[in-house]
Formats: structure tokens, C-alpha cells, sequence
């Protein structure tokens, strides 16, 4: 459960990049995801392609698509790019589920086999849990790296303001879509991690349920900060398990839990837009 | 010398013309003011100078080169840079960081040095001596480390015009810069501009205030209802009765 | 064959337009993308469920009260979740936030409630239709289409003619100035969310008796609603009308002639195509490109 809640901390670290720097909310972080887990599974099984090569060729399919959502969008209003990320989320879910002859549909892709680098296979549980914390540092490692540096700065002076950004010079739209693509490859690559890790992959992992789960997450830890979206994913990973102890049947707790994050982020949006642990929120 | 020219821009909005066939031609030789009541057009005109706004209809050239249309953060890379009528500031950092973000060409703006920072170090330290001059010009040296938003106004009037320095444009539009702010802020400000127009930058200036015209502009132009109604020297053109009717009526 | 998609693509886009409508009518007069809508929507089809099929009740009762219903279930997200929002000044990306809250919550409510299968509206066989220009139309799309037509027309008179209507028009296009004059803008949020929200249940009692309601029903309507919106041009009725008709008939061309995967993307695709080349729609006023 503890890789399961690194796999999550590394989409919550994703979506942080662009709530807590840009301001902004995407809805598609678990296309991604899916983006990430579908294209590792299917070289791996499929093309016999190394592991870290599904890794990386995940990421540049998800950044690339990350592209058809941010050029049009981030032109615009805020709302707009939620707007697209939750069609791109919804459509993206049907691809998975109705492309049959390259997803498997509903039933998903088996078989993905263990993880294997530099000759040496990643068979235990803990040679696993090194796996993913060091994926977990690599996503930290970028979007610190990114927040601390001139590009972060101007990140946030276009959360603060756009227009000032531009009037110094700053082609506001290539700094949005960049960060995007981050984002997107940092989700993807999650999903790679996924798919080795269960070994089986199917559409339900990657709704847009999915999605408002990360951003859950990042509204629980509080955006901006640094710990905020470890925090987020390890409360919304394990309270499920703690549902479970109620002895409820499974589609009943899966509804409740939905409406626990629905609730959540009512309450959130409506007390705290800026999150319980974050520096930056929404609210301008 | 630099050179700012627009020809024949017309700009209606729901009805009503922002502007009309203005033509007017600006030089690094002087200090513009450009005056005239509110809604004369002012802030449209260097509103589509910078190209935050697209006139329905003329061009604009900086140094014979055709700006109409381009992007504002284009027009701004090309050496042109602007103040805000309501004084645009990232209120919660540092009176520094407005002005770093403002430099232009920054290595660990690209995304590959921001994460690798090969020589980003170098060029972040450069830019923060630049800065760091220029807040000594404006006398906000001692404000550095300061939020923004806990200067006073002048203050900030005096830091929007140092980031716009920050940017190494050679041409300044400048919205109402004195604009709400104390006398000797405000005479310290068009101390600046003539300053400014010594080190050989084109400075254009908005403003109501007709002493501050006086006292920093070499040249005057005046609109009203979008036109160009008087153009000239400031003690020739604000003799004029029509000019003083234009702001009666 | 076209004929019948093409005919079938207006049905849908006739509900679907009924949808826009409220959408739209509530982005214009309270600033946000309402994603609840959705939610409302839902409510709408199970309510009359609820009713008709478990309770017994009359058809024509059932369907009224839960059209009421509906309308009740609009005003209270407003009064409950929005209203105290805008008294905080919250931002439009905020409440669009808040609004996919409620949709997630309110959808799996209805699942809890009533189960996660598919449910069915209709309580009698399915009828072959009459036939109309080389295609076949049933009763009940026919409804669809004339009660579209009617309640946008309808819809659009009263914005124009009636007092309450103007008065929405004015908190629409100016809030400020409106709350400053007197004109009382909680008023007209609410009953422009009553509006929408009524629309919204037709629209969904209507497309209930032809295909089945899921309680997932919502995510895939608001979509739609919101490319229609987009469209036929954010703030325009006569837009939303327009911008409906068209997202169902490309969804049933799509249908007719896309392999199943891709299906809905068509409509993602017209998203994004509007998007790029023309985001105020086909109605709507040009948007700032930035606002300076």
C-alpha cells in the first residue's frame, strides 16, 4: 500500500506543479496516467521494450498529447482549460475502453511483467518500494527544481498576473503549455510505474473520478507547499482501507467514497480555497 | 534615435470611437505628454502601441519596423515596454523579484536550464546586480527584500517604472505615472523622465495633471473623442482657449 | 439511412439544446460553468422514476412534480453552495471547482439510492414511429422536438418581454451596477437557476423514455451542454439552441460513421476545433484577448 500511496503522491506532485505555481486546475491528470500505464504495457507486452524505455516513450506520448488540450485553452480563460482537460479526460477514458484492438477494451491488458533494469529484475516488494521512491524523488526533484528557478517565478507571476507578465516580455503561452507538458509526462510516468506494479491494467484505474481524486489530494495537503501532496495522497489511499473495516459492500463504498471527495471539494472550495497546508489556492 | 509612428488607427468600441485616424509620430528627442479628458482615447493608444488591443483599422511601426498585430510580450521583446493605468505589481514578493522577473533573455526561463541550471546561477546573479542598480536609481534600494504591496503608492508608481527599465527597453509608455502620487514623489518621477530621455530612451507619458506636463514634457499632443486635436511645444499648446475648452466641456 | 441519423442526431439535439439553455442562461446570468447542471439533469430522469415507475403515480403528475422537483434541486445548490460562494467573492475557477464537487457528490447519491444498473423509464413497449420525410420519428421524439422549439422560444420571449425576465437580462449584463441600482440579483440567480434547472429535467424526462438512465448519466450531458454552449457562443440563447442541434447531429454522424472508439471524441474534437478558431461561438461577441 505504501508504493500505491508514492504512485498517488507522484500524481498529486504533478497536478501541484500547475495549481500551486500557475494556479490552475486540470481534470486530466488520470488520462495521463492511463496515457503513461497503456503505452508501457503495450510496448513491454506487445514490442518486448524495456521497462525504462516504456517509462520514457509514456512520458512523450502524454506531453505530446498534453498539446492538443493547451494550445487551444490556455489562450484563453481559466475556465476554459477545465473545461478541456475534463472533455479530454472523458473522451480519453472511451479510447481506453472502446479501442478494442489495442486496449483490450474492459478487460484490460495482463501479463505486464516485472520491472527489469540494467539486466537486474525488480522482483521483492521492498526492491519494488526503492523503484517507485525514486520515482517519487524524480517528480519532487523536477517540480522543486522548476518552482525555484526564473521559470517558476514567472509561473507565478502569471497566476498573479497575466498581463504584467506579458508586458515584460514573457510569452505566457509557451511558459502554460511547458508546464503542462511536465505535468503531463510527471502523471505518466505514475501510470508506468502502475502497470508494472499491479501487472494488469484496465480502464477503471483512469476515470475522471480518478482525476478529482488527485485533486482531492492536492486540495487535502494544501498546494504550493511541500509536503502538501504526499499528505493528500496518503490520507485519500488509506481511508478507503478504513472504509473498508465498516464491512460495506464494495459498489456502497465506492459511492460513499465519491461523495466524501464530491463533499470535499465543495467544502474546500466554499472554506479554504487555498488548501490546509499550500501557500497559493485559486482565489485572486 | 529611436522612433515610434502610428498612422491612421481607428478603434470603436460598442459604438463608440476610441480612436479616429490618429497619426502621430514620437521620437527619442523629447519627452511626449500625451493629454486630454477621460475617454479621449489615451490608454487605447498605448494600449495598441503595445499591442494589448488590435485597432480595427492603421498600422504602428517601432523604428520602421511594422508592429501592428504582434503579441504583446513580442512588442515588449523588441524594446518597447509600459506602465498600467491601475499600476500592474506582484504585490506579495519582493520589490527584487518584481524587478528580476522583468529581465529579459533569462537562461532558467527555458525548461531544460531551469532543471539542469547549467550557468543559470551566472546570469541570475547578473541580472540581480542589474536589478539591483536600477532599484538604486529609482531609491529603492533600501526596499529590496520588501513586499511590493506594503510600499507606498509612490513607491510603487516609481517600481513599475524600474521594472520597466529592467526590461532594457529603449522606448517607455508610461500610463499616468504621477498620477494620485505625493508632490515630491511625483517631482522626483518626472526628474526621472527627463533622465531617461538624456540617456537617449523615447519616453511617452499619459497624464491629466497639467503641471506635470509642464514641468517634464518637450512636446505635447492632445486628444479628444479619439483625434488629435493640438500638437506642439507645452507652453504653445496649453495657452490655446480650445485646448483649455476641450477639457471644460 | 442519413435521413434517419440525421433525424435522430435533431431529436438528441433537441434535448441537448434544452440542457445548453439553462447552462448557458446560468453561466450568462451568474459568471460560472455550472459542471452541476449535469447533476441536476440526472435528478430530473430519477425523480421521474421515482415517481412513475416505483410510486405508480400518473405519468402526467409524475413527470410535473419531478420537473419540480428539478427546479428545487437548482435552488438549492444556489442558495446552499453558490449564494454564501459569491458572498465570499470567490472566483469563477473556484466555483466551477465547487460545481464538479457537486456533481461527483450528487451523481453517486442518486447511485446510492437507487442503484448503479440502468433503469428504465418507459412503461410501455417501444413504439416503431410514424413515419416522416423517409425516416421513422415516435411519439415521444417528436414531443422532444416541438417541446425544444417551444420552451426555447418561450424561454427567450420571457428574457425579453416579461419583468422578471428583464430583470435577469440586467443582472446578466452588469451585476455591479444592477446591485448598485437595486435590481435584486439574488432573485435573479435563483430563478435562473429554478429555469435552468426545470430545463434541464425536461430535457432528461424527455430522452429518458427514448434511451436508459445511468446514474453516470450527467458526465456525458454536461460535456455536451458545454460544447453546445461553446458553440453557439457563451451568453447567446438563441446560441445554445443553435449550438445543441449541431452537437447532436455530429454526435449521431459520429456514431454513424466512426469506428466505436472515437466516438465521443468527435465532439471533443469540435470542442477544441471551436476553441482555436472561433471560442465565442457561433453567436457570442468576441472575447478580449486579454483584458487590459
Amino acid at each position: 500500500m505504501v508504493i500505491l500511496v508514492e504512485i498517488y503522491t507522484i500524481l498529486a506532485v504533478s497536478l501541484d506543479l500547475l495549481a500551486g505555481q500557475l494556479g490552475i486546475l486540470s481534470v486530466a491528470q488520470a488520462a495521463f496516467y492511463g496515457l503513461g500505464a497503456y503505452t508501457s504495457a503495450l510496448l513491454v507486452t506487445k514490442v518486448g521494450a524495456s521497462f525504462l524505455m516504456g517509462v520514457f516513450a509514456g512520458m512523450v506520448v502524454a506531453a505530446a498529447m498534453s498539446l492538443i488540450v493547451s494550445f487551444p485553452s490556455l489562450r484563453l480563460h481559466d475556465d476554459y482549460f477545465v473545461i478541456a482537460t475534463f472533455g479530454f479526460q472523458i473522451i480519453l477514458f472511451s479510447v481506453f475502453n472502446n479501442w478494442m484492438s489495442l486496449t483490450n477494451g474492459p478487460m484490460g491488458i495482463p501479463g505486464i511483467p516485472q520491472p527489469t533494469i540494467l539486466g537486474r529484475v525488480i522482483r521483492t516488494h521492498s526492491q519494488f518500494l526503492v523503484l517507485a521512491s525514486l520515482f517519487v524523488a524524480l517528480a519532487y526533484f523536477v517540480v522543486w527544481r522548476l518552482s525555484t528557478s526564473p521559470f517558476g517565478r514567472v509561473l507565478r507571476a502569471i497566476r498573479e498576473d497575466e498581463v504584467l507578465a506579458q508586458s515584460v516580455g514573457k510569452n505566457t503561452l509557451r511558459f502554460k503549455v511547458v508546464a503542462f507538458a511536465v505535468s503531463a509526462a510527471l502523471a505518466a510516468s505514475a501510470g508506468s510505474l502502475y502497470a508494472h506494479y499491479i501487472t494488469f491494467i484496465d480502464p477503471t484505474s483512469f476515470t475522471a473520478m480518478e482525476s478529482i481524486l488527485i485533486i482531492s489530494m492536492v486540495i487535502i495537503g494544501g498546494t504550493g507547499g511541500r509536503w502538501g501532496p504526499a499528505i493528500g495522497a496518503a490520507v485519500l489511499v488509506t481511508l478507503p482501507e478504513a472504509l473498508r473495516f465498516v464491512g460495506l459492500p464494495n459498489s456502497v463504498a465506492a459511492n460513499l467514497r465519491q461523495i466524501f471527495y464530491g463533499t470535499l471539494l465543495v467544502i474546500m472550495m466554499m472554506f479554504r480555497p487555498r488548501g490546509i497546508a499550500g501557500r497559493y489556492g485559486f482565489n485572486r | 534615435m529611436e522612433t515610434l509612428r502610428c498612422e491612421k488607427l481607428w478603434k470603436t468600441f460598442e459604438g463608440t470611437y476610441a480612436l479616429a485616424d490618429s497619426t502621430m509620430e514620437f521620437s527619442s528627442n523629447g519627452v511626449t505628454a500625451i493629454m486630454g479628458p477621460n475617454g479621449a482615447g489615451k490608454t487605447t493608444l498605448l494600449n495598441v502601441l503595445t499591442g494589448f488591443i488590435r485597432p480595427d483599422s492603421g498600422r504602428c511601426y517601432l523604428n520602421s519596423q511594422d508592429i501592428t498585430g504582434l503579441p504583446p510580450y513580442r512588442i515588449a521583446r523588441l524594446g518597447m515596454a509600459r506602465t498600467f493605468q491601475n499600476l500592474r505589481l506582484i504585490q506579495e514578493v519582493t520589490v527584487l523579484e518584481n524587478v528580476m522577473l522583468a529581465r529579459p533573455n533569462q537562461r532558467g526561463e527555458r525548461l531544460f536550464p531551469a532543471l539542469l541550471r547549467f550557468g543559470v546561477a551566472d546570469d541570475e546573479s547578473r541580472n540581480l546586480e542589474a536589478a539591483m542598480r536600477l532599484l538604486h536609481l529609482a531609491r529603492l534600494e533600501e526596499k529590496a527584500s520588501t513586499n511590493a504591496g506594503e510600499l507606498s503608492y509612490g513607491q510603487q508608481k516609481i517600481l513599475t517604472l524600474a521594472c520597466c527599465l529592467a526590461t532594457e527597453a529603449r522606448v517607455l509608455l508610461l500610463d499616468e505615472p504621477v498620477a494620485g502620487v505625493d508632490p515630491i514623489m511625483t517631482a522626483e518621477i518626472l526628474r526621472l523622465l527627463g533622465r531617461l530621455r538624456d540617456m537617449g530612451k523615447l519616453v511617452i507619458f499619459a497624464e491629466h495633471d497639467v503641471a506635470a506636463v509642464r514641468q517634464a514634457a518637450d512636446l505635447v499632443i492632445v486628444m479628444d473623442e479619439g483625434k488629435v486635436i493640438a500638437e506642439g511645444p507645452p507652453a504653445e499648446v496649453l495657452g490655446r482657449r480650445e485646448i483649455i475648452e476641450a477639457y471644460l466641456a | 439511412m442519413f435521413r434517419q441519423i440525421l433525424l435522430d442526431g435533431m431529436v438528441a439535439g433537441s434535448a441537448y439544446a434544452l440542457v445548453a439553455l439553462g447552462f448557458g442562461l446560468i453561466f450568462k446570468v451568474c459568471g460560472f460553468y455550472n459542471l452541476a447542471h449535469g447533476a441536476v439533469y440526472a435528478v430530473g430522469a430519477y425523480l421521474a422514476y421515482l415517481f412513475v415507475n416505483v410510486c405508480g403515480w400518473h405519468l402526467g403528475v409524475g413527470v410535473g412534480v419531478a420537473i419540480l422537483g428539478t427546479a428545487l434541486v437548482g435552488y438549492g445548490m444556489e442558495v446552499g453552495v453558490y449564494r454564501p460562494m459569491r458572498r465570499r467573492h470567490s472566483t469563477s475557477l473556484v466555483l466551477l471547482i465547487a460545481s464538479l464537487g457537486l456533481l461527483i457528490g450528487v451523481q453517486n447519491l442518486i447511485a446510492l439510492l437507487f442503484g448503479n444498473d440502468t433503469k428504465m423509464l418507459r412503461t410501455e413497449p417501444i413504439q416503431e414511429g410514424l413515419s416522416f420525410l423517409g425516416a421513422r420519428i415516435t411519439p415521444v421524439q417528436l414531443l422532444t422536438v416541438l417541446a425544444s422549439v417551444a420552451l426555447s422560444a418561450g424561454l427567450w420571449l420571457w428574457l425579453r418581454k416579461s419583468k422578471w425576465g428583464r430583470m435577469i437580462q440586467a443582472v446578466a449584463s452588469d451585476p455591479e451596477l444592477s446591485l448598485i441600482v437595486g435590481v435584486p440579483v439574488d432573485t435573479a440567480s435563483t430563478m435562473t437557476f429554478a429555469v435552468g434547472s426545470a430545463l434541464a429535467g425536461v430535457a432528461a424526462i424527455l430522452l429518458a423514455f427514448d434511451t436508459d438512465l445511468t446514474p453516470l448519466m450527467g458526465f456525458r450531458i454536461i460535456l455536451m451542454a458545454v460544447v453546445a454552449v461553446i458553440v453557439g457562443g457563451v451568453g447567446s440563447i438563441p446560441g445554445s439552441y443553435l449550438g445543441g442541434m449541431f452537437v447532436g447531429v455530429i454526435e449521431h454522424l459520429g456514431v454513424w460513421k466512426l469506428p466505436t472508439q472515437w466516438q465521443d471524441s468527435i465532439v471533443f474534437a469540435i470542442l477544441i476545433l471551436f476553441l482555436i478558431v472561433r471560442p465565442q461561438g457561433l453567436l457570442g461577441k468576441p472575447i478580449a484577448r486579454t483584458e487590459v
